[in-house]
């Protein structure tokens, strides 16, 4: 066992064996931040270790079937989230959550009949991951903060069963899934919920590193565990460039909940380039925020579970970010990459309610600051959110 | 006069603070022994939302249950044989939409039935600007089988608390952003019954978001959470501003019950209207000759987000009011010798708090229902009757 690790390690982390391949990695980002943007008008400053992960990629029967499996450890370096004004979901606002620990456990025939249906090549997964819906999860995208969009541009951690066809540069994916969000970062989808809630994305592939996807996914009572809570119609459109030093998104997302009582947008374009060493990035997003009762023990918690469907209202986030990351030390596969991010922060009421953020926080604009770095040994952080064949096997971001 | 309450150890100290009529005397009074406040049973809520509200009448307790529908036990009625410490369900149903919220059994002395369940349905909304939600309308004439017959509907806003006129045979609803509807509910009720509208009010400096209503010596009161508490002219349905309003600014209004020639209002802080500022008053107000309210008192209960629900017993000897949103959370129990300036009389603390609490008599004892919040949702049943001798 020992052997075979260590030969794991120094042949570069990547096991090859006649019927056997296997690849993993490990990321933590030791991340500094403060920012003036906090509920009760005051300063914060937090030292916490982030996007903690362990991968694994697994995959046999001449890539017939994988193992895609990431755990997160959030669960305990940020139990009580990561200070990010905006940001919002799972009981938490202006925290990040944290995600569950089996972030990510699925098999994926990522290409069920080999050259028998060439050239349309047919890919399913199951277990607990992705949806298909939305861009890329924000850990495996270049900028830290996590974008306020996230619960508009995505959907994780669900019981998920997918299946995908690909002709040419066309892939058409289409998934049955439980809508219940995570509860607690070590809890299971719902047991009894899967398949009330579905997505499909239609993906267009019509150049080397172009990438456009429009997806839809009907998720029932999202934060509710027993599926009593209003169901999302959420849309997403997005187009994704990532080819020699370059990488670009820009990504359009809409939230219909309960029939429409509620409407969420968002807008988001990001991009960053590798020039000698440095990779300098930038991020805008302009996303609204449903603001809900929070808690008297703490102004980042928010009533869980749901008591009724009426919010406080929405505001929205305006959100500039810039940073850089250096590549500072890369040997055997292990990588340090510090980096610094700055972020301009506005926010301003959208449609009534009784939330005002200069109550809240006593400003309506504000920065955030954040230094850290990225440590890695073994795979880079994937690309999360896609079980194609093409995707997973290239699934390193620049 | 403001007071601030707070428990230390088995001790409630009451403290006067600057106000309006602020005396600036401190007292100390002892917190009553436990025996007053006995729990004497609980009844667990599917946690579809839980539990949001109860009616209790003739000795049935009407629950509504969000999703899971109305719940309609018997603790005393005698039809199930049920009691406060062994309710019986007798009968249940679900409303069309769910979202079961706050219901009125309705005893008509016109036709000496008691026909009809007004069920309020509380839909998604934003608060202080837009809701959403109809009168549903249940045939009990069999409480084995209750069956929806009849819808009110708005456009533009929901229900949300009902109070009746039930000799003149009108319902009044306090409609959020919709203000106060009077509907006409006098003989057969089917179908849409939207056009029974008698006649609806808005009112405030702003926005109106109306949380509750009360009939009292002919004047019909509502209470605000943006402009406060509102004195209206009711003549059979047809409603007008008669006097108060804009009164309340530092916190957003809730509940509301009248007695004595005084009303007692309650304080929802989810969000503080007044950055540091939350919903942990209940305020008193002394009615003039006229029924015009002004502000007298209010009892500050610390470590609390909101004054939930507010009743007066029928003797007017009790003030109740239920609290959410903080390690206080729970009943909340006030002696009324002096209406003006209720004294503590006990308290009982539940987790994740109470949402509304409503006394019945029961078997010649007084009994406190509170609907429990999620996790766990479930009625509570107390046994006050020792607080009201």
């Amino acid at each position: 066992m020992l052997a075979s690790l260590t030969a794991l390690f120094m042949d570069g982390g990547a096991a090859a064996a006649q019927r056997l391949q296997v690849d993993w990695g490990v990321q933590a980002i030791p991340s500094l931040t403060e920012t003036n943007v906090v509920p009760g008008d005051r300063s914060l400053g937090e030292l916490r270790i982030v996007q903690p992960m362990g991968m694994l990629d697994a995959a046999t029967l001449g890539d017939r079937l994988r193992l895609v499996a990431t755990l997160d450890f959030e669960k305990y370096t940020i139990a009580h989230g990561e200070l990010a004004p905006g940001d919002w979901g799972e009981g938490f606002e202006d925290r990040r959550h944290p995600h569950t620990l089996v972030h990510q456990l699925m098999l994926v025939g990522p290409d069920l009949f080999g050259r028998w249906l060439r050239p349309v090549r047919v890919f399913a997964a199951a277990g607990k991951g992705f949806v298909p819906f939305g861009s890329d999860d924000p850990m495996s995208r270049p900028v830290v903060r996590y974008p306020v969009n996230h619960h508009l541009s995505q959907i994780l951690e669900r019981a998920v069963g997918l299946a995908g066809i690909r002709a040419g540069p066309i892939t058409l994916e289409g998934a049955l899934f439980d809508g219940d969000e995570p509860v607690s970062p070590g809890s299971w989808p719902a047991t009894g919920r899967f398949g009330d809630s579905w997505a499909t994305r239609l993906t267009l592939a019509p150049v080397t590193g172009l990438e456009a996807q429009a997806s839809y996914a009907f998720v029932h009572s999202p934060e509710n565990r027993p599926g009593a809570g209003p169901d999302d119609a959420k849309t997403s459109v997005s187009a994704r460039w990532q080819r020699s030093r370059w990488y670009g998104l820009v990504e359009w997302a809409h939230s219909r909940t309960a029939g429409g009582a509620f409407v969420f947008r968002s807008v988001l374009a990001e991009g960053e380039v590798a020039v000698a060493g440095q990779h300098p990035y930038l991020r805008f997003e302009q996303s609204d925020r449903p603001e809900e009762e929070r808690l008297f023990a703490s102004p980042f918690r928010t009533r869980r579970p749901l008591f009724e469907n009426a919010i406080l209202g929405i505001t929205r986030w305006k959100v500039l970010t810039a940073g850089d990351a250096m590549e500072v030390w890369s040997h055997w596969r292990v990588r340090l990459a510090p980096y610094v991010e700055a972020s301009y922060l506005g926010i301003a009421r959208i449609g009534g309610g009784v939330f005002d953020p200069q109550i809240q926080y006593g400003r309506t604009r504000g920065y955030q600051l954040s230094v850290g770095a990225r440590l890695v040994a073994g795979m880079r952080m994937p690309r999360a959110g896609r079980y194609d064949r093409d995707v997973i096997q290239k699934m390193e971001m620049p | 006069m403001m007071r601030w309450v707070w428990a230390a150890g088995s001790c409630i100290v009451v403290a006067l603070a600057a106000c309006a009529g602020d005396s600036g005397s401190v007292t100390q009074v002892q917190s009553p022994p436990p025996a007053d406040v006995v729990l004497v049973d609980t009844i667990p809520v599917a946690p579809n939302y839980g539990i949001h509200d109860q009616y209790l009448r003739d000795g049935l307790d009407i629950v509504c249950a969000w999703n899971t529908g109305i719940l309609i036990y018997d603790v005393g009625n005698g039809i199930r044989g049920g009691s406060p410490a062994n309710p019986v369900l007798v009968g249940s149903t679900t409303t069309v939409g769910g979202e079961a919220h706050n219901t009125w059994w309705f005893h008509n002395p016109v036709t000496n039935e008691a026909k009809y369940l007004f069920v309020g349905q509380e839909g998604p909304g934003s608060v202080g600007s837009s809701s959403s939600g109809d009168v549903h309308v249940l045939d009990v004439s069999d409480l084995t089988n209750p069956t929806e017959v009849a819808t009110f509907h708005r456009n533009g806003s929901g229900t949300h608390n009902f109070w009746m006129d039930e000799p003149n045979q009108i319902l009044y609803a306090a409609y959020y952003n919709g203000g106060v509807v009077a509907i006409d509910v006098s003989g057969t009720l089917s179908g849409d019954i939207s056009s029974r509208m008698i006649d609806t009010v808005t009112f405030g400096a702003g926005n109106t978001y109306t949380w509750g209503v009360q009939l009292y010596r002919g004047s019909l009161y509502a209470i605000d959470m943006l402009s406060g508490l509102w004195q209206l002219h009711d003549s059979a349905g047809v409603l007008s501003v008669a006097a108060g309003g804009n009164n309340q600014t530092e916190r957003y209004g809730s509940d509301l019950w009248v007695a004595n020639g005084y009303a007692y209002t309650g304080t929802w802080g989810f969000f503080d209207r007044t950055a540091g500022v939350v919903g942990n008053a209940l305020k008193i107000w002394q009615l003039d000759g006229t029924g015009a309210p002004t502000l007298v008192d209010s009892i500050i209960t610390p470590d609390i987000l909101t004054v939930s629900d507010v009743e007066v017993t029928d003797d007017n000897k009790v003030l109740m009011f239920s609290t959410e949103g903080g390690p206080n959370s729970g009943f909340w129990f006030y002696r009324l010798t002096e209406p003006a300036h209720p004294t503590f009389l006990a308290k009982y603390l539940v987790g994740n708090g109470i949402h509304t609490a409503t006394f019945s008599r029961i078997g010649g004892k007084l009994y406190a229902f509170g609907a429990k919040d999620p996790a766990s949702p479930a009625q509570f049943i107390l046994d006050v009757t020792q607080l009201d001798q």
